[in-house]
């Protein structure tokens, strides 16, 4: 490391500094949130950076009051089916794609793989269509159904890469012994994987937990809406009480934020393995 | 029997990942294509074949160029900052001119609006930028900037530029931590040959780090303007194309079309436009890959 560059203490500082600046750049704003949930409203139409004169706390249980934890509940069983299916189905998907030899393999990875460049952005209005015709509109599987399908090819692409590094003897050896193919892949390859697993089931977490579009557009109904599109109803009826808006605002961030700091080494090695936005 | 079994197992293992994809990625832009030549809407049951007719109309549609030109800003701006900026950033928190621990901070404190959910970042602009009680005007009033306050979100000048400025403030920091991936896998010998050839700090980004994560940029870059190109959840939170159609990207305009003024026909029509170029940017990509790989 350090001999990589041997720099005169002028540019350390300078880069220190240039550092500084920046990180307290993106994290002030999150730091005035904090800061302003515990204010009046009237203190924010001041001098916003200012330390609330005295602190509201009250401004939290309003703010939960307003439905939050009803659509908390939502978003926890959205993302908690929607990240077991993702994860199992993607890894019996790239287990088979990486240890068995078939006609047409090429061609079906390739489909998988293709699913990378479909943005769900361009396909809302159909998918609309599809979700109705299904009959699943208006109900948490026009959540789960989308939410899946979007989040299997990249966590295909991150488990095979995975699973490329297992010797394809242990597959093998476990046929001889007679275990079937969902056999060996229950119980040699998914045990063997379980980093990999662990990692892909934190960056699908987090997507499906942040999913705001098909949450948008394909539910209306206050009850089954998660926290990120209950949060826009919670702030048109908070227009004129910002405080409490920016409670709950620190309220829905609390979960993300403590399960990255908790485990971002797991989350940043699954995301930079596979690298998509 | 077991034996055609046993050849069968695989496809059926796949099937299940195969069939979503069909109905929910593949299916609907066959849709796309279908309704970018009728003219239709949801109400009238009726379907019009009107050819290439959405296309035409699109070609002479100002609201979509304009749009069109908000993809391009945003993806040039992105370029600049999270491929340029984040190259430049990983470069400096790698180089071991801040310690180890405090490199560590400063990669969490860069990488944390990224996790963040989009409503939250939606709202909370939306505040920061308000033109009372917004942290950005307050402060520019307080040090006697006050002529260069703006509704940001609220002036067609300002609106998009403002929601460009939020998305690097998100995403700068995530290519960083891909970028840092990128540098670690340059041998350190290499460096430390620059360092005995008497490169500097400057040269030795200049002639090793940039050369060494070449494949790294290229692939950013692509997964930049592919994000530039199809994106909507952020400015739909935070303006929904406003004000007077300003702040519309194709995403946005499209979203409006479809689902606000029930021209669904249209919209196909804006959603192959948006298909077709995030696509190439997203095969870009993907050809890249492979070929890097063998």
């Amino acid at each position: 490391m350090n001999t990589r560059l041997r720099q005169a203490p002028r540019s350390r500082a300078a880069a220190t500094l240039l550092l500084g600046v920046l990180a307290l750049g993106t994290l002030y704003p999150l730091f005035w949130l904090f800061l302003n949930s515990f204010k009046l409203n009237d203190e924010l139409f001041e001098q916003s950076w200012k330390f609330p004169e005295a602190w509201q706390w009250g401004n939290y249980p309003k703010a939960w009051q307003y439905g939050l934890g009803h659509f908390m509940a939502n978003s926890v069983l959205v993302t908690t089916v929607s990240v077991v299916v993702i994860v199992l189905l993607s890894a019996l998907a790239a287990y088979v794609l990486t240890t068995q030899r078939f006609r047409g393999r090429g061609v079906l990875h390739a489909v998988i793989l293709g699913g990378l460049i479909v943005p769900p952005e361009v396909s809302l209005f159909p998918l609309f269509k599809i979700m109705k015709t299904l009959g699943v509109l208006d109900t948490y599987f026009a959540m789960i159904l989308p939410d899946v399908a979007y989040g299997l090819p990249f966590t295909v692409l991150l488990l095979r890469a995975y699973m490329m590094v297992i010797p394809l003897e242990m597959a093998e050896a476990a046929r001889i012994d007679g275990a079937g193919l969902l056999r060996c892949f229950w119980s040699v390859y998914l045990p063997l994987c379980r980093p990999a697993l662990a990692a892909a089931a934190l960056v699908q977490g987090m997507r499906v937990w942040n999913e705001f579009v098909f949450a948008l557009t394909f539910v209306g109904r206050d009850a089954l809406r998660p926290l990120t599109v209950g949060l826009t109803t919670f702030g048109d009826s908070l227009q004129t009480d910002w405080p409490v808006l920016l409670a709950g605002l620190v309220i829905s961030t609390l979960p993300v934020l403590a399960t990255f700091l908790a485990m971002q080494r797991q989350f940043m090695g699954g995301l930079t393995a596979g690298a998509l936005k | 029997m077991a034996r055609i079994l046993n050849r069968l197992e695989p496809y059926v293992a796949l099937s299940p990942v195969l069939a979503l994809l069909a109905i929910f990625l593949y299916l609907p832009l066959v849709f796309d294509v279908i309704y970018s030549v009728h003219d239709w809407s949801s109400l009238s049951p009726t379907w019009r074949y009107v050819g290439l007719g959405n296309f035409r109309l699109l070609w002479n549609d100002p609201i979509f160029w304009h749009g069109l030109r908000g993809n391009f800003l945003y993806a040039a701006v992105s370029l600049l900052c999270q491929v340029a900026g984040a190259l430049v950033l990983a470069a400096i928190l790698e180089s071991g001119v801040v310690g180890r621990r405090l490199s560590g901070f400063f990669r969490v404190a860069f990488f944390i609006p990224s996790i963040l959910p989009i409503t939250v970042i939606g709202l909370l602009w939306q505040i920061l930028y308000q033109p009372d009680g917004g942290l950005i005007d307050q402060v520019l009033q307080a040090v006697g900037l006050g002529g260069f306050a703006h509704a940001w979100l609220g002036e067609e000048a300002t609106a998009l530029p403002s929601i460009v400025a939020v998305s690097q403030w998100q995403w700068t920091g995530y290519l960083t931590v891909l970028f840092i991936v990128g540098i670690r896998a340059i041998p350190s010998e290499i460096y430390e040959a620059a360092a005995i050839d008497g490169a500097g700090a400057l040269r030795s980004f200049w002639h090793v780090t940039v050369p060494g994560v070449q494949e790294t940029t290229i692939l950013m870059a692509l997964i930049t303007i592919f994000g530039a190109m199809k994106v909507f959840d952020i400015v739909w939170v935070m303006t929904a194309g406003g004000p007077n159609n300003a702040s519309h990207v194709m995403g946005s305009y499209m979203y409006q079309l479809a689902f606000r003024d029930d021209r669904v026909g249209y919209a196909g029509a804006v959603a192959m436009a948006m298909f077709v170029l995030s696509a190439i940017a997203g095969g870009l990509q993907i050809w890249h890959a492979r070929r890097s790989h063998s």
